[in-house]
């Protein structure tokens, strides 16, 4: 890994406005960088903006405000054909439902080509047929998959080819959102495991959304905390889970289950309210540094208090 | 053992049971797993999965599976389909043509080959004769059914009621005319064919044109939706307002009766409804996943709407379409019989209708038939449409 950043992300607003008063700040100034070749958890809650996040990051939504910069460029706003293209290609998406992100009405070999036909990445199509082919055995499918209709296919074995139809473009990264969590506790692993392989072998960067903290624990290297669209916590992943900080993240911990029915029974929820910071106009939370990448969004106070009681542990 | 000794042991035992309990509890706490517990599951599993031994099933292949299924659809198709190569081929093997007049034919009832032998459609008619006249009918009288006395200013006449064949009077012994002819000798089974042909072209050229600007309007509408949307909604509801009849009216006196005009009235506003459906479809089907992943890729608009939502709207299109259809030539039907419709001589079923109503009671197959084909077509079409719904969208099946 290095310190090359493939994505950063500076401020970046997104509020959907629904009538004329009411605003929705879906992501409220979120700025984060992913470095090539490390997979970037983003956890919170349900609605927490994870979603609109990677969804505007790829140029689904127009952002409000901030800056997306890929590979040195700025993706935000408008773009040259070639600009267009150099994303659509190289940033590709993984869907949460593997029923509704196929085309019901296209087999296999069109779903998993479009991509490559839109960005007219390949010369003929034999070169495409023959790398359709090399994908679907990459994600364990069959040639004679191709043909074949999504209906036809299993939850996991749909969720396959939508890797698949992400990865015949050759992107340098992969916005996973969600990519399990419409899954059977039985399938994920395996979509899991799969994802990790291909980052290995491919050199993948990955920017994984969930809201399962186990599985992202498992699978990142670094952890981004969301609450109401914003950061509040960014550390490495052992650190977010060793040693959090902010009692939303503390709350979301205690909420794991844990695999041992006595233990379990005895796990107590930390509750975490927003109006217990007490913010008001003297004292307004921002990004701190507590540890050496390992920041939290506190206000001044908080901030001290937090870095004593780090220091005691 | 004494009561209270009793509620003694019982007490010890719950105390026991109670202490074992926070003794459990109590190891529970120290008993956590460690990573080491854990092992990794399906790491180096080899994923490969079994080739299907089954056909690849196509959307529409699933559809015809499910509309077979379906035995009044199948009729219903099975009619449609004679009444139109009826409506393509009678008219032309006929040897007569839907305007050559034999009034001397006159009001013939039907007679059709083989059938007449057995006593139905054999061109024959009952009528009320004095007897005195019989003998001038000659061979055209078949069977005299009773003799009666009508009385004329106190004076008896001796009546006969007869089954007269009226090929034979009117020297029509050569001809078969299968439905009968009307009141100038012109043949009713081409008359009727022709109309059919002629309802069914301005039913099914209208339902095209309307599907493709319901199709193209709808999904700019719903594709685009904010601003363009509510525009353009704003342009069908007070193009909607204007009522239908006085439009359709003031379009025939405008451009005169005729199939072109006719097609032009049930576009003008027919176009609304099918609209309406596109766009919903459009806002039900721009959201999904696979549209966004497709966008994401950097899919044109036009690749979105066609290749994208489009198909997937396809199968409500066409059963709307299929439902469309028999509206239209009830419209019409219905404004033929207004006395709207087409110019004379050439018949629409609505015009025959119309022709026959006037003399329902002396010669109801004028009216009969074209009724009865009208009534097949709006009812096959119907049946046909609920067939394809069913298939097309199992979940919708029994909802309108």
């Amino acid at each position: 890994m290095t310190d090359d950043k493939i994505l950063e992300v500076n401020h970046l607003c997104k509020y959907f406005s629904s009538g004329k008063k009411s605003v929705m700040k879906a992501v409220d100034d979120v700025s984060f960088f992913v470095k090539r070749g490390e997979t970037f958890g983003l956890v919170g809650e349900s609605g927490c903006g994870k979603t609109t996040t990677g969804r505007t990051i790829i140029r689904l939504y127009k952002p409000t405000s901030g800056e997306v910069i890929f590979n040195g460029k700025r993706i935000d706003g408008r773009l040259s054909k070639e600009d267009s293209r150099a994303v659509t290609s190289k940033m590709q998406m993984i869907f949460q439902d593997p029923i509704a992100s196929l085309n019901p009405r296209m087999t296999v070999e069109e779903i998993i080509c479009e991509g490559a036909k839109i960005n007219k990445l390949f010369p003929d199509k034999e070169s495409m047929r023959k790398r359709m082919y090399e994908m679907l055995d990459l994600v364990g499918l069959t040639r004679e998959h191709a043909t074949r209709y999504p209906h036809e296919f299993s939850g996991g074995q749909r969720q396959r080819i939508g890797i698949a139809r992400a990865l015949i473009t050759q992107p340098d990264m992969i916005i996973a959102d969600e990519p399990i969590s419409a899954l059977d506790v039985s399938i994920q692993a395996q979509v899991l495991n799969l994802l990790n392989d291909l980052r290995k072998d491919l050199g993948l960067t990955i920017l994984f959304i969930a809201h399962d903290l186990s599985v992202v624990k498992y699978f990142s290297d670094r952890v981004a905390v969301m609450n109401r669209g914003r950061i509040v916590e960014l550390s490495s992943a052992s650190q977010v889970y060793d040693h959090p900080v902010h009692p939303y993240t503390k709350s979301l911990l205690s909420a794991i289950p844990i695999p041992n029915p006595r233990v379990e029974k005895q796990r107590k929820r930390v509750d975490y309210d927003p109006g217990m910071h007490g913010y008001d106009a003297s004292n307004q939370p921002s990004m701190y540094e507590i540890e050496p990448g390992h920041f939290v969004f506190l206000s001044e106070k908080e901030f001290a208090d937090a870095k004593k009681q780090l220091a005691a542990q | 053992m004494s009561k209270k000794q009793k509620i003694e042991a019982a007490k010890k035992a719950f105390a026991e049971q109670e202490a074992l309990r926070l003794q459990n509890l109590e190891n529970a706490k120290t008993e956590r797993l460690s990573e080491d517990d854990c092992t990794f599951v399906q790491m180096d599993e080899k994923l490969h999965d079994q080739k299907f031994e089954h056909e690849p099933i196509s959307f529409y292949k699933d559809a015809w599976l499910r509309f077979k299924q379906n035995k009044a659809s199948i009729v219903a198709a099975a009619i449609i389909l004679v009444i139109v190569l009826m409506a393509i081929f009678a008219p032309v093997f006929s040897g007569t043509s839907y305007r050559e007049q034999h009034t001397e034919f006159g009001v013939l009832p039907p007679r059709i080959p083989y059938l007449e032998n057995l006593g139905i459609a054999d061109g024959c008619r009952t009528m009320e004769i004095q007897k005195s006249v019989l003998d001038t009918y000659g061979d055209a009288v078949v069977e005299v059914i009773r003799e009666y006395n009508q009385y004329y200013r106190g004076k008896p006449i001796p009546m006969v009621e007869a089954k007269v064949n009226q090929y034979i009077l009117k020297g029509a012994d050569d001809y078969y005319f299968f439905f009968g002819t009307d009141n100038l000798g012109r043949d009713l089974w081409v008359r009727l064919w022709r109309g059919t042909r002629i309802s069914l072209i301005i039913g099914v050229c209208s339902v095209l044109i309307n599907c493709f600007i319901g199709v193209v309007y709808g999904a700019v509408s719903g594709y685009y939706g904010g601003k363009v949307d509510m525009l353009m909604q704003r342009i069908i509801e007070i193009l909607g307002g204007v009522p239908f009849l006085v439009m359709a009216i003031l379009f025939v006196m405008f451009l005169g009766a005729g199939i072109r005009s006719f097609i032009l009235v049930l576009i003008i506003t027919g176009w609304i409804g099918m609209s309406r459906m596109i766009r919903a479809q459009f806002f039900r089907y721009k959201d999904y996943e696979y549209v966004l992943a497709s966008r994401t890729m950097g899919a044109s608009d036009r690749r979105l709407i066609f290749r994208h939502i489009l198909p997937n709207a396809i199968g409500p299109i066409i059963t709307q379409a299929t439902f469309a259809v028999p509206s239209a030539i009830f419209s019409e039907s219905f404004l033929s019989y207004l006395g709207l419709g087409i110019q004379a001589p050439e018949p629409s079923i609505g015009v025959l209708l119309a022709e026959g109503q006037g003399s329902l009671t002396t010669s109801p197959h004028l009216t009969l038939f074209p009724a009865i084909v009208v009534s097949l077509l709006m009812l096959s079409f119907n049946l046909f449409g609920n067939g394809l719904r069913d298939a097309f969208d199992p979940r919708a099946r029994g909802s309108e």
